[in-house]
Parts: structure tokens; C-alpha cells; sequence
């Protein structure tokens, strides 16, 4: 096994005895913003941690998952290149904000429509979910109502953009989910939004 | 969601009386690529894969030599097949305002890339990528896994 167990430091991936059925490799891939999360491999024989740019490891059936090696970027590619090619686009999610007490979107916002109509455009078969919110002046429930009227009117964008209605989903949080936390009854024009989700 | 504009009483019903009959109804997620032959079987039948069509609970995703087929789900989280793979979808829980979050998929032969979402952020104990050899827990991750056919 000592043998064995060095074999595998320098050719981890192109062994060519042939694998056992049932075997598992599990690399860990680095996220779209350079940064790692982390993985547990485990059996009833045993568990590995997977925690660094890919790190891997290897478990056949019956047995413990093999210690963590680093696969090389060229046998990432040589073996899940097929499949990373096939991940969808990540979700787009983009914050439009409101004038007081209004559905019309501020000016700042009104120069996003575009980009918020092209995305969705350029996006293989899109569903839009779109979330009302306000601020804390007024009762909780006119603000239910508030964050909907807000949401309805970026669902009419949508749509005008030729966005099939079925494809949006609109709801409304009222003040139950600040941007920014405030106290009751506080003007704050960034929890004046509605929140665009693309996927 | 036109063809989901029950009344909020009969949404209420139906997930008080039958949560699993709720739970197969609604689309886990929706296919947003496909190349090659690409399949989804359901209920022991398969249907060719087409962007835009539904996903759903207990359904497997089927790809063969020339197939590649990738996956987001109503959380965030994506799932891609490269060729001769396979996946089954075991589990999907997302609704977070009634504390109920759950995801399983189970890795049945070839090679796959999963990019975790929002369910991995609420509960990350609560994800369970399944390979016949071990099972894979997540926190917050992208990875790929490759399986031996049995």
C-alpha cells in the first residue's frame, strides 16, 4: 500500500488499472470569486475534509476516502471539462429603489431598466423573482401593500420587455426585511426597493 | 403561475393534508442547458431534455456519449452533467419561511459539477450529495464528482 500510496502522489488521476465500480472522486472547485468553501467526504470507514483550490480525494465502496491530494487544473479539465461546461449561467440579482410612498423608481434606478430587460433577455429560459419592500413609515400592512404595488410595476417592465407573465413571480415583504435596519417609522430610501432575482 | 392561482385556502389545505403531494407538484427546477442526447426519466419513462422544461423531485437526469445537461434549482443551486452520467434528484425543500430546507441528490455514474445555494447557506447539514461509495456534505461550495458505473 506504501507503494501504491506514492503512485498516487504523482499520477493521482491516469492510473490505468481499472476502477473500481462504484468509486467516487470528489474535487473541490474553486467559487466564481476566486474564494473555496469546504466538503466532507465520508463512509462508515472514515471522513476527509476538503478545504483548499482542488483538493481531492478518492473513496471506493467499502472502503475509506483516500487522503486529500490537489488535483492539477489540467486533470480538472480532463475530467469534469464536460460537465463545467454545461453549469447555467449564476443567478443575477439586481436592487431598483422607489421615491417615498410610491411605485415610481427613482432616478438613479430608472437608468437600470435597460440592463435589469437585457439580462433577463440574454438569459436561457429566465424565472424572475421580484420582492417588494419598503421602509418603516406606516402600518405594516399598507407596506405589504406598498412592496406589491412596487414589485407589480417591475413586473410590468418585465413583461413590456416581452417577458412571458408566467415567468414572474412577485411578492411583497412590506418592512419586514430591511436593507437597512431601522427603528419603526424611519424614512430610509434604500429599504424603498424591490429586488430582482434572474434564474 | 397562472396555473397556480389557487385560492390561499386551498394552498393552505393542500399543504396541511399532503405535504408530499404538494412537495411533487411544484418544479424543483428548470434544465437551462442541453446539448447532445440529453434525458430526463420520471416515473421509470424518459423524456429528451429541453431547456425551459421542469425538474422535479424523485426525477433523474440522463445523459448519453455526445450529452451534457445543467440544471438551476429554485434555490440557486446548479447541477451539470457532462456525458454518460447520471443523477437523481431524491430531495428538494425550499421554503425557508416555514423553517423547511432539504436537498439530495444522488450521483449514480459519471461526472457532475454542483454549485451550492441558498438551502446550502440556511442549512448546510441539511444538503446530501450521495455517491454509491460515500456521501458528500457541503458549506457553501462549488465541486465535481466523478463516478465509476456500477
Amino acid at each position: 500500500m506504501v507503494v501504491a500510496g506514492l503512485h498516487t502522489a504523482c499520477a493521482p488521476f491516469r492510473s490505468r488499472t481499472p476502477q473500481p465500480k462504484g468509486q467516487a472522486t470528489v474535487v473541490l472547485l474553486p467559487e466564481s470569486d476566486g474564494s473555496v468553501g469546504r466538503a466532507t467526504v465520508s463512509n462508515a470507514s472514515g471522513t476527509v475534509e476538503l478545504g483548499t483550490a482542488r483538493a481531492s480525494t478518492r473513496v471506493a465502496p467499502g472502503q475509506a476516502p483516500q487522503p486529500v491530494t490537489e488535483m492539477s487544473e489540467a486533470d480538472v479539465t480532463r475530467l469534469f471539462g464536460a460537465a463545467i461546461a454545461a453549469q447555467p449561467p449564476a443567478p443575477i440579482h439586481f436592487t431598483l429603489f422607489f421615491r417615498f410612498d410610491s411605485e415610481e423608481l427613482t432616478d438613479d434606478s430608472r437608468k437600470l431598466v435597460a440592463d435589469v430587460q437585457q439580462s433577463v433577455k440574454a438569459y436561457p429560459a429566465p424565472q424572475v423573482t421580484v420582492i417588494g419592500h419598503t421602509d418603516t413609515i406606516g402600518t405594516a400592512a399598507s407596506n405589504v401593500e406598498l412592496g406589491l404595488r412596487r414589485a407589480n410595476a417591475v413586473r410590468v417592465l418585465l413583461i413590456d420587455s416581452g417577458l412571458d407573465g408566467s415567468a414572474v413571480n412577485v411578492t411583497s415583504h412590506g418592512e419586514a426585511t430591511l436593507l437597512v435596519p431601522t427603528a419603526d417609522e424611519v424614512s430610509e430610501p434604500r429599504n424603498r426597493r424591490v429586488e430582482i432575482t434572474v434564474r | 403561475m397562472k396555473g397556480r392561482s389557487y385560492s390561499l385556502v386551498a394552498i393552505t389545505f393542500l399543504i396541511a393534508a399532503a405535504p408530499a403531494l404538494a412537495q411533487q407538484e411544484s418544479p424543483a427546477g428548470r434544465i437551462k442547458v442541453v446539448s447532445g442526447t440529453a434525458y430526463v426519466v420520471r416515473s421509470g419513462g424518459e423524456v429528451r431534455a429541453e431547456v425551459g422544461q421542469s425538474v422535479f423531485v424523485s426525477d433523474s437526469l440522463r445523459t448519453g456519449d455526445d450529452g451534457r445537461i445543467g440544471v438551476t434549482f429554485d434555490d440557486d443551486t446548479r447541477l451539470s452533467l457532462g456525458p454518460n452520467s447520471e443523477v437523481r434528484l431524491n430531495e428538494f425543500r425550499y421554503a425557508p419561511a416555514q423553517g423547511s430546507v432539504g436537498l439530495a441528490m444522488q450521483f449514480l455514474r459519471g461526472v457532475a459539477m454542483y454549485v451550492s445555494g441558498q438551502i446550502a447557506k440556511l442549512a448546510p447539514d441539511s444538503v446530501r450529495l450521495e455517491t454509491p461509495s460515500a456521501i458528500v456534505g457541503v458549506r457553501g461550495t462549488s465541486l465535481a464528482i466523478q463516478v465509476v458505473p456500477e
